[in-house]
């Protein structure tokens, strides 16, 4: 999704800012965290600007140098944007951010949308996240993601032309085992499904 | 000046820094000294790019190409926005792939 939005990027004037929540780094994607590596990102590409430079002189000066405070974030992140013609923005994986951090989230996400009316916001999570998510945004589009055959088929040809040791594949045990494969496929969800719950 | 591409001096371990090497342009982060390295870390200890290149590794090519082509992904991206029309949520079980699509 985001190198589909970055291939646009190059012919228009957009910027395209990612995140990946990741259950293994949950202390640490803080909200704050969160939302200064989408800024960061935002950034990165022309100059520091200007009143984020000023903000971080400032810090300095506290002894040991002062932590970034959400609400100012906030601000250089809104100032961020509107300089930009338009801003995606993707986070991954709602459902593996820390619990007590996703309605702080999704309040920040709101805000950004609201200020800045350009920007465009794509989530993926897990159904049970959905609710958290209306609850902040009422008329979201949801699309359900489904295993697709199509996909599937494709991603195993591919892994079985890398297959090491060729010699030991032949036409028949190909076919045999893309057919299970594909049969099971719909199973396989279910039961990945039920484990995780 | 000479433009280094910034790698983090230390693991900051968010799972978000898997691979090294960048390439692609949105990955690739030049700071133009080392203040702007650290008002970069200090706005955010995470670096998503990196994750986003060890998924865009792995990553076949044209998997999740039909939401591109859905009427829902197409208003989103190309409507005015404003209000909850900026938003778009994917929603799948684990292991669908929503992390690869493309």
């Amino acid at each position: 999704m985001i190198d589909s939005l970055c291939d646009e990027e190059r012919e228009e004037e957009i910027a395209v800012a990612c995140l990946y929540c990741d259950f293994l780094a949950q202390q640490e994607q803080t909200v704050t965290n969160i939302m200064g590596a989408i800024l960061k990102q935002l950034v990165g590409r022309g100059g520091i600007p200007n009143d984020v430079r000023d903000a971080f002189e400032k810090g300095k000066k506290e002894i040991g140098g002062r932590g970034l405070l959400l609400s100012d974030l906030m601000r250089m992140l809104r100032a961020a944007i509107s300089s930009l013609s338009r801003v995606f923005i993707c986070i991954d994986a709602l459902d593996e951010c820390l619990p007590k951090y996703l309605p702080e989230l999704l309040k920040s996400l709101g805000y950004i949308v609201q200020e800045c009316p350009r920007t465009k916001i794509f989530l993926t999570g897990r159904p049970h996240v959905r609710e958290a998510i209306q609850r902040y945004f009422a008329g979201v589009v949801v699309i359900p993601i489904s295993p697709n055959t199509d996909d599937v088929k494709n991603y195993l040809e591919m892994r079985l032309d890398r297959d090491d040791d060729p010699e030991a594949m032949d036409g028949d045990l190909r076919a045999a085992i893309e057919e299970v494969i594909l049969d099971k496929m719909s199973d396989m969800y279910v039961e990945l499904f039920q484990l995780y719950r | 000046m000479a433009h280094a591409a910034h790698t983090p001096s230390v693991n900051i371990g968010d799972g978000n820094s898997r691979c090294g090497n960048i390439t692609h342009s949105f990955n690739t982060t030049f700071y133009k000294s080392d203040e702007d390295e650290q008002i970069m870390r200090w706005l955010s200890p995470l670096e998503p790019s990196n994750r986003h290149q060890g998924v865009r590794t792995d990553r076949l090519d044209g998997v999740g190409g039909w939401l591109l082509e859905t009427s829902e992904f197409r208003e989103w991206r190309g409507g005015r926005g404003g209000a909850d029309k900026g938003i778009l949520f994917c929603s799948g079980n684990p292991g669908v792939g929503k992390t690869y699509l493309r």
